[in-house]
């Protein structure tokens, strides 16, 4: 595990080369990629299917795209100013407002802890393929709290772990990949399927094919994102003015590339209702046993795979939840004993405790919750996921606009303008309809905003004024970066 | 002697510090290089249990977990000031243990001074304990200064 070595940095000899960091472009690169390939593509792609039909590549496409000029977005501000990445200071530097701040970054703890909810619903899914005995509910719980542990020992932090973790993930889809190029190779294959759209939407009603798509982007988004969790990283990495948004843009169009081929070969392979109706759809493309290969023994092995690749990225979201915590913390606006440190590992345990329990509730919620309209968990989960989202990435990018002419030098990355505003205008469009589709997500979205406000409620009525004079509640300048927030 | 003291942020980490100055001989030791590590994928990558509340907030302000790494270097290393030794101060990044080893190389270390926080089963339960990882691989003696068994409550 000698991958994340430094020259030493020295503190009081700056002739020894100043600040060293520690993660190469390349890493950062692997890291953005595995981030975004574990989530949707292995527990989405049935559902966009079932909505777009045959042509569902298309709706992924444009997922991506949005989502990589919302990239764009980010790798701007992060050259701006490395030090303190996240979404709710850029806001913060862009409207200084205390409210707005609290509020985005509410919305991203809470997208994180419905992003955790929706992959480990969909690591059940995978899981039921290789052992059906225990109930999904108790599968997810299991998992939820198995990676809470491991995030309190401390042992997913290893660059080199992560680079494996992207290459099994990889690796998967690969294995998709070449039995849609066989499938072809033999000729079989219908093209005519990809431009195949539902004519019904979920509901029964007739749709068209625009609407059709427009369903399918706001699910096929939640595929891209964990690309801002990248930010977290983004102090450690060496040149990041240079490094950062060559390794985010380039993982994130890599892993759209590899989405839109992927979803054109399920949908070539498998007929698009077996797709629709199956919770590890992937898992269809394998078992359709187009490969002169055991069909067993690659079965088995593509769900380990998938629970792998899953495993990675909800990963990633339970360490971001605590390190939130303990930003808002440092601010006083959630009770401070998120800023709980262990003495011996160094976790901070209050913070994971308390977001893997907020995660099992909305599982518990999700599943014993008068069933509405008959939405699955998963595609509950990850639409409250991406509405946040979407809202967070549409703040973004109007920042970044905002605080353009701004503590910029010659190496800061500039974003492409006329891009940004279709990305801003893609964020909004996607939610707008995922809100006017389903509004009963809003619920779930206020009732975990409600979680924030409630810690807030705490700390401000029983907080100790532990703020030296001057400084006030809610100023993230003066937590900024230990949040990450 | 080039004497590696290494601080996670932690109260532990300093009682070490003074474990050493209490019993060493600061004729025979010609430099102190304390080093902290970053562990950037970690849920917090650095907390600096050591420095004071405003000192804390000022770092917040400034840059954030290197900054935190920073100040408790500074914490720790002003123990041995006028002790004798040259002081030097290193925030590295990457899993403690390696980068620790790793110093310890570079500097072509007599001793490495570290903490082991673990006063319960959670230290002899769960693997990966920096402190017991650095008495496996380190290229020197090790001295691992543990906390004093609590008085027992009536």
């Amino acid at each position: 595990m000698a991958e994340t070595s430094v020259p030493p940095t020295t503190v009081d000899e700056p002739d020894e080369g100043g600040l060293r960091r520690s993660i190469t472009g390349k890493q950062l690169f692997f890291y953005t990629l595995g981030d975004v390939l574990g989530s949707g593509i292995y527990v989405l792609i049935g559902l966009v299917a079932a909505v777009v039909g045959g042509a569902f590549w298309i709706a992924f496409a444009i997922g991506v795209s949005i989502a990589a000029i919302t990239g764009t977005a980010y790798a701007e501000l992060v050259t701006k100013y490395p030090q303190a990445a996240g979404a709710a200071l850029y806001v913060n530097k862009a409207f200084r407002n205390k409210a707005l701040t609290f509020l985005i970054t509410v919305c991203f703890l809470s997208a994180s802890f419905a992003a955790a909810g929706a992959l480990a619903d969909g690591f059940s899914s995978y899981f039921a393929t290789l052992w059906e005995g225990p109930p999904a509910l108790l599968v997810t719980l299991l998992f939820i709290g198995v990676l809470t542990v491991i995030n309190f020992i401390g042992i997913t932090e290893s660059v080199v772990i992560n680079m494996v973790m992207a290459f099994i993930e990889i690796a998967g889809l690969v294995i998709v990949l070449i039995i849609g190029i066989w499938f072809i190779a033999e000729g079989d294959a219908d093209f005519g399927v990809l431009l195949d759209f539902q004519s019904r939407n979920l509901d029964g009603e007739p749709t068209s094919p625009a609407l059709a798509i427009l369903a399918g982007v706001a699910l096929s988004f939640f595929a891209m994102t964990g690309f801002e969790n990248t930010a977290n990283v983004a102090e450690e990495t060496i040149d990041p003015q240079r490094n950062f948004p060559r390794s985010l843009i380039g993982g994130m169009i890599t892993a759209g590339v590899i989405y839109v081929l992927v979803s054109m070969a399920a949908a070539l392979t498998v007929p698009t209702d077996t797709l629709a109706g199956s919770g590890a759809a992937l898992l269809e493309v394998v078992e359709a046993g187009i490969l002169p290969i055991n069909t067993e023994f690659m079965s088995t092995l593509f769900s380990v795979i998938a629970l792998i690749a899953i495993t990675n990225t909800t990963l990633v979201a339970v360490v971001t939840q605590p390190r939130i915590l303990y930003g808002m913390a440092n601010e006083d606006v959630v009770p401070g004993v998120f800023s709980k440190i262990h003495p011996t590992r160094r976790s901070p345990w209050v913070g994971l405790l308390f977001s893997g329990a907020v995660v099992c509730a909305l599982l518990v919620v999700g599943t014993f919750a008068p069933n509405v309209e008959g939405t699955p968990l998963i595609e509950r989960l990850s639409l409250v996921t991406v509405l946040f989202l979407l809202f967070i990435y549409s703040l973004v990018i109007i920042s970044c606009l905002k605080l353009r002419g701004q503590d910029e030098d010659e190496g800061t990355y500039r974003a492409n303008t006329p891009l940004l505003f279709v990305g801003l205008l893609g964020n909004a469009a996607i939610l707008y309809w995922s809100i006017n589709d389903d509004p009963t997500s809003l619920i779930w979205c206020a009732g975990l905003v409600a979680v924030g406000v409630v810690l807030f409620l705490v700390e401000y009525v029983f907080g100790k004024r532990s703020r030296p004079p001057g400084v006030e509640r809610g100023d993230p300048e003066a937590a900024q970066k230990q949040g990450d927030v | 002697m080039h004497v590696v003291v290494a601080t996670d942020g932690s109260q532990q980490s300093l009682r070490a510090a003074k474990q050493l100055k209490s019993f060493a001989d600061p004729a025979k030791i010609s430099d102190i290089s304390v080093v902290a590590v970053i562990r950037p994928l970690a849920a917090v990558a650095f907390a600096d249990d050591l420095s004071s509340q405003d000192r804390r907030r000022a770092d917040l302000e400034a840059g954030g977990f290197r900054k935190a790494a920073e100040s408790s270097v500074e914490t720790v290393a002003a123990v041995f000031d006028g002790w004798g030794p040259k002081v030097h101060k290193k925030v590295r990044a990457g899993s403690p243990a390696n980068e620790i080893i790793k110093a310890a190389k570079q500097l072509n270390a007599g001793l490495v001074v570290v903490a082991s926080g673990g006063r319960g089963i959670s230290d002899t339960v769960l693997v990966g304990s920096t402190a017991q990882r650095v008495q496996h691989y380190a290229p020197c003696p090790v001295l691992v200064v543990r906390p004093a068994p609590k008085p027992r409550k009536k």
